[in-house]
């Protein structure tokens, strides 16, 4: 498991511009330089949230993904799809997501 | 000696800075921040300690310190792209910090110190609402709040408690206001984003209001902190905070949803 791998990926997405300026523009490129599974690559990528949570990504950092609307994911289908392989839960009903502000990047 | 003059505890979101600017007057958070400031200007402190959990801006799994004291002469926040607020520069207190440090693992407490620090919004938002432009020197301290395992609430309760003794044995004439940063319950990018743990917060809340420290340390179990969601771990730097209060009660805590706001008065 490499899991630390992907945490660092969206880490990096969040506290390093330059990095994050190079996985939107080349996403392949830049995740060839990481040690990941075949299973982890297949998540990421296609923006399972649900996976990527049941395999234990942290929350804070997958949350990176909705915020810089990566691998299709966005603000509006994360909390579906960080649900996807759940029971349902009666406390879902409660859930929403924040509206982001940026701060907008030069 | 030093003194503490003021210990408080508010929470950190980004967005009540933006909320304030585009409808003054309409939030709780505004009025509590308000009334939290009115304390701290009333009780003139020289230095801000405040006790907070890095959001993975300064720290992240290659390097994450159970408790680390940051000693930087000045640093930048925040550095999330994301917090719709200014960005600061705030200035650290060296030698203050270097003391806490060596009392702290003279007394068995096997701290970490970073002389580098990027400050996170957790960091920053309580002190643009608490310490306007940035006038007072502030020493950082870390707990770990959000990743497996966390400190124990009970070790988190006596590392206050030795806080309050090193305050008291420095040998310098300052007056500290101790500040937790933190919510008491809440989930961020987790499957129960926007449900609060009311229950949890309630009883929080009341073990604070009666002045029973030691009862929310032993309740605070990383289990109960987990279920209430994975931002809940924040509730380690208030545990930290009531270890300095000693028998004082709070002058008021108000809930705000998954939120806290308290004040201890010394003087």
């Amino acid at each position: 498991m490499s899991i630390y791998q992907i945490n660092k990926i969206l880490y990096l997405t969040d506290n390093d511009a330059d990095f994050r300026k190079r996985i939107k523009e080349n996403p392949d490129q830049v995740l060839k330089t990481f040690r990941l599974s075949e299973e982890e690559r297949e998540a990421l990528t296609s923006g399972a949230v649900g996976k990527l949570y049941q395999m234990g990504v942290h929350t804070f950092l997958l949350n990176h993904l909705s915020r810089y609307e990566l691998f299709g994911v966005n603000r509006d289908n994360y909390l579906s799809r960080i649900r996807e392989g759940m029971e349902y839960d009666e406390r879902f009903e409660e859930g929403r997501m924040p509206v982001q502000y940026f701060v907008k990047e030069k | 000696m030093a003194k503490l003059v003021l210990a408080a505890g508010v929470p950190h979101p980004p967005r009540l800075v933006r909320d304030i600017e585009e409808s003054p007057g309409k939030t709780k958070g505004e009025a509590m921040m308000k009334q939290v400031r009115r304390y701290v200007e009333k009780a003139e402190p020289d230095v801000i300690i405040e006790v907070d959990s890095d959001h993975f801006v300064n720290f992240f799994y290659n390097n994450l310190p159970s408790f680390c004291i940051g000693m930087a002469e000045e640093a930048e926040g925040p550095q999330e792209t994301w917090c719709p607020m200014p960005r600061y520069v705030v200035r650290g207190h060296v030698p203050l910090a270097k003391a806490l440090f060596k009392y702290g693992v003279h007394d068995k407490f096997d701290l970490a110190a970073a002389h580098e620090l990027r400050l996170d919004h957790s960091l920053v938002v309580p002190l643009h609402f608490l310490n306007p432009s940035m006038e007072l020197p502030v020493i950082p301290i870390y707990t770990n709040g959000f990743v497996s395992p966390l400190p124990q609430a009970t070790r988190c309760f006596s590392l206050g408690r030795m806080l309050r003794r090193f305050i008291e044995a420095w040998d310098g004439k300052e007056r500290i206001a101790l500040i937790a940063s933190g919510s008491f319950a809440m989930d961020v990018g987790g499957p129960l984003r926007g449900w609060t743990d009311t229950e949890w917060v309630e009883t929080i809340s009341g073990l604070l209001i009666r002045g029973q420290y030691q009862a929310l340390a032993r309740r605070a179990t990383e289990e109960r902190i987990a279920a209430a969601g994975n931002n809940s771990g924040e509730l380690l730097n208030w545990v930290t905070v009531t270890g300095a209060v000693g028998n004082a009660k709070p002058l008021f805590v108000e809930v705000d949803d998954g939120y806290g706001y308290a004040v201890w008065n010394f003087d």
